[in-house]
């Protein structure tokens, strides 16, 4: 019989790895994490698998109830709105507004305020205090407000909004970015890797960046459960997506006016906010969590 | 103490200095000429023109226009609202009020409901209790504002009728402006309806700030719970227990004061995300504050109003945020910097 193994390896996963390892025990955090990849998906293939088309109505069916009322109608699942669009469809494509832009966004931010971030981490004097209590100050304005000031110069519209929030997303993950990489240039293996004469920028990529991914992800689901929330507020204000486009929080508003007569306008699009909300906060709390056990371990 | 009060201050002039540059620079980044947008004044003649240009120092270079900018903050001239032509600090005076009203009253809610919670989560670490309200703390966190503000109408003045869902206060009542905090207002006028006004104006406040009090108050409850958590586990509770003191003696002589100072920290930056709640809030309540004010001088693209809007706010979140700096190294004496045999 053939040892396929002759002797025993130890092998030391990564600390990622290791993290991934506590995150797949905690059942809470998979099922947010299933959910996550589910609305990823949806937001990716929604064009394909949505029943109608999200903008075309169909005058006959105005305002019908969602399927399990007695007025309902099973080709409309969901029920309509006021124009006779289906609202299951909407939903669908408004996952790839709502949610999808909200992760792209998170993503450009967290690229640029990364290098900046790493890049500030290794300036010292003046210039860092200087960016110090400049970042503070950005930082103790609300995310919203500062959003809905940018809109207010770019002029409302949904690619404004996604400037206007990827523009107020980047001050807090340069400030991650640059605490964490001071915090670990502190440490000894960055000194050993110093010692074998590492340039800053390859201590940098090779050593500091594995060890600080974790932290950088959890600030992303942290920023991108306010960035979705953040869409969709500037979508019910109006001042985000624009009457046709099935964003949710601008399918609520559009719901409003009918709010006593067709009350499933209003929550379905509120239940769907809420519903990638949790999701990516699920996700979140299993990083954090998982982050505290691999720390104790 | 004399030196976190001189750090303080020059982070204050410092925020201060930044604000109104952003806000000075809002005025070439709107559409439309600087010196109107810095004045508001959309029907100045010629004349009335080259005067407020002399008085911006629009022809100085950008320095010298900041300075003439400041300056006008600094006598209390925002300019005119390009909207309704009246002063914009005259309607400031009278928005801001309400709003500091809603989000204290929220504030105080969330306070009294999140950090109770929190401990209560705290002392029953890893129990069904604490799982329970780990959850509700997530739901509440994660629900947005305006649909649950949707709600609480539909629910609570729509189908049960118990609370009003717009405005202050019923307009049957004639309140004379004093200081603009209604309570205040009401309990200094001389009117024979007192108390009916007051009950009015409670139940008025009630619903927005409920809904307002519900993301700050599950983030009271996180902290609550983490620094409760973090107390029980220190060595004087082992001590005191080891003393013999019973359960209840330990939590509230010993863990909940120390537990309250490391939450009280946190207060001030919370309550800059409380404002921008309150400002949505603001809209569907129909409350006469400054987020809503603020919200419609976008619509109305009257950048004069959204620029001194910004920096009225920022300025009192930041106010806020200071001031529980200070309450923080009153009660904490650690936290005051030179920290002696460290």
């Amino acid at each position: 019989m053939a040892r396929e193994k002759i002797y025993l390896e130890e092998v030391f996963p990564s600390p990622f790895m290791q993290l991934w390892g506590i995150f797949r025990k905690t059942p809470v955090a998979m099922v947010g994490f299933c959910c996550f990849i589910f609305l990823i998906l949806l937001a990716i293939f929604a064009p394909i698998i949505a029943p109608y088309s999200p903008v075309d109505g169909n005058l006959q069916m105005i305002l019908l109830p969602p399927a399990w009322h007695v007025d309902g109608n099973v080709s409309y699942l969901l029920g309509t709105d006021e124009l006779g669009r289906d609202m299951l469809s909407r939903l669908m494509y408004g996952t790839s507004l709502t949610f999808g832009l909200s992760f792209i966004v998170v993503i450009f931010s967290l690229v640029i305020g990364v290098v900046i971030g790493s890049l500030s981490a290794l300036t010292h004097g003046i210039k860092s205090s200087f960016l110090n209590h400049f970042l503070d100050v950005v930082l103790s304005i609300p995310s919203l407000l500062l959003a809905i000031i940018i809109v207010a110069i770019l002029g409302p519209g949904i690619s404004n909004t996604v400037w206007a929030i990827a523009i107020v997303f980047i001050p807090q993950f340069i400030h991650i970015t640059r605490y964490a990489v001071k915090e670990e240039f502190r440490k000894d293996y960055v000194l050993a890797s110093r010692l074998d004469g590492a340039s800053n920028f390859r201590i940098l990529y090779y050593s500091v960046f594995p060890n600080i991914v974790e932290r950088l992800m959890s600030q992303a689901t942290l920023a991108q459960s306010a960035a979705i929330l953040d869409i969709a507020t500037l979508g019910f204000l109006g001042l985000g997506a624009q009457i046709p486009l099935p964003e949710w929080g601008a399918i609520l508003a559009n719901g409003l006016e009918r709010f006593y007569i067709a009350p499933w306008t209003v929550y379905l699009p509120g239940l769907a906010i809420l519903f990638a909300v949790v999701a990516t906060n699920l996700v979140g709390e299993g990083i954090r969590h998982a982050l505290k056990l691999r720390k104790e371990s | 103490m004399l030196t976190f009060t001189l750090r303080r201050i020059s982070l204050f002039i410092f925020t201060m200095l930044v604000l109104t540059l952003l806000s000075f620079s809002l005025s070439f980044l709107f559409p439309g000429d600087t010196v109107i947008n810095h004045s508001g004044q959309t029907n100045a003649t010629a004349a009335e023109l080259v005067e407020l240009k002399a008085s911006y120092q629009m022809d100085k270079n950008i320095v010298k226009q900041y300075g003439a900018y400041l300056g006008h903050i600094l006598n209390g001239d925002f300019g005119q609202s390009m909207a309704s032509q009246s002063p914009i600090n005259n309607e400031i005076i009278e928005l801001l009020p309400a709003t500091i009203e809603l989000s204290l009253v929220a504030l105080l809610i969330a306070m009294l409901v999140g950090i109770p919670l929190g401990f209560i989560a705290a002392i029953n670490h890893n129990k069904a209790s604490d799982n329970a309200i780990l959850s509700f703390a997530m739901i509440g966190y994660s629900i947005p504002v305006f649909w649950l503000g949707l709600l609480a109408i539909l629910v609570f003045s729509i189908t049960l009728g118990w609370l009003p869902s717009a405005g202050q206060i019923s307009l049957l009542f004639e309140i004379e402006f004093v200081t603009g905090i209604q309570f205040i207002d009401i309990l200094l006028s001389d009117s024979p309806y007192k108390w009916q006004a007051f009950s009015n104006a409670s139940a008025h406040i009630i619903l927005p700030a409920c809904v307002i009090a519900l993301a700050p108050a599950t983030i009271f409850i996180r902290l609550s719970r983490a620094a409760m958590i973090e107390v029980l586990a220190a060595s004087y509770i082992r001590a005191a227990r080891a003393k013999g003191l019973t359960f209840q003696q330990i939590i509230f002589r010993h863990a909940i004061r120390n537990a309250l100072i490391k939450i009280i920290r946190h207060v001030g930056l919370q309550f800059a995300n409380l404002v921008t709640i309150a400002m949505v809030t603001e809209v569907i309540f129909s409350w006469p504050g400054i987020g809503r004010w603020l919200i419609e001088s976008i619509f109305q693209r009257d950048y004069t109003a959204i620029q001194s809007g910004l920096l009225v706010l920022s300025c009192f979140i930041f106010i806020i945020h200071i001031l529980t700096d200070f309450i923080y190294a009153a009660l904490n004496p650690l936290a005051r910097g030179n920290k002696h045999g460290a």
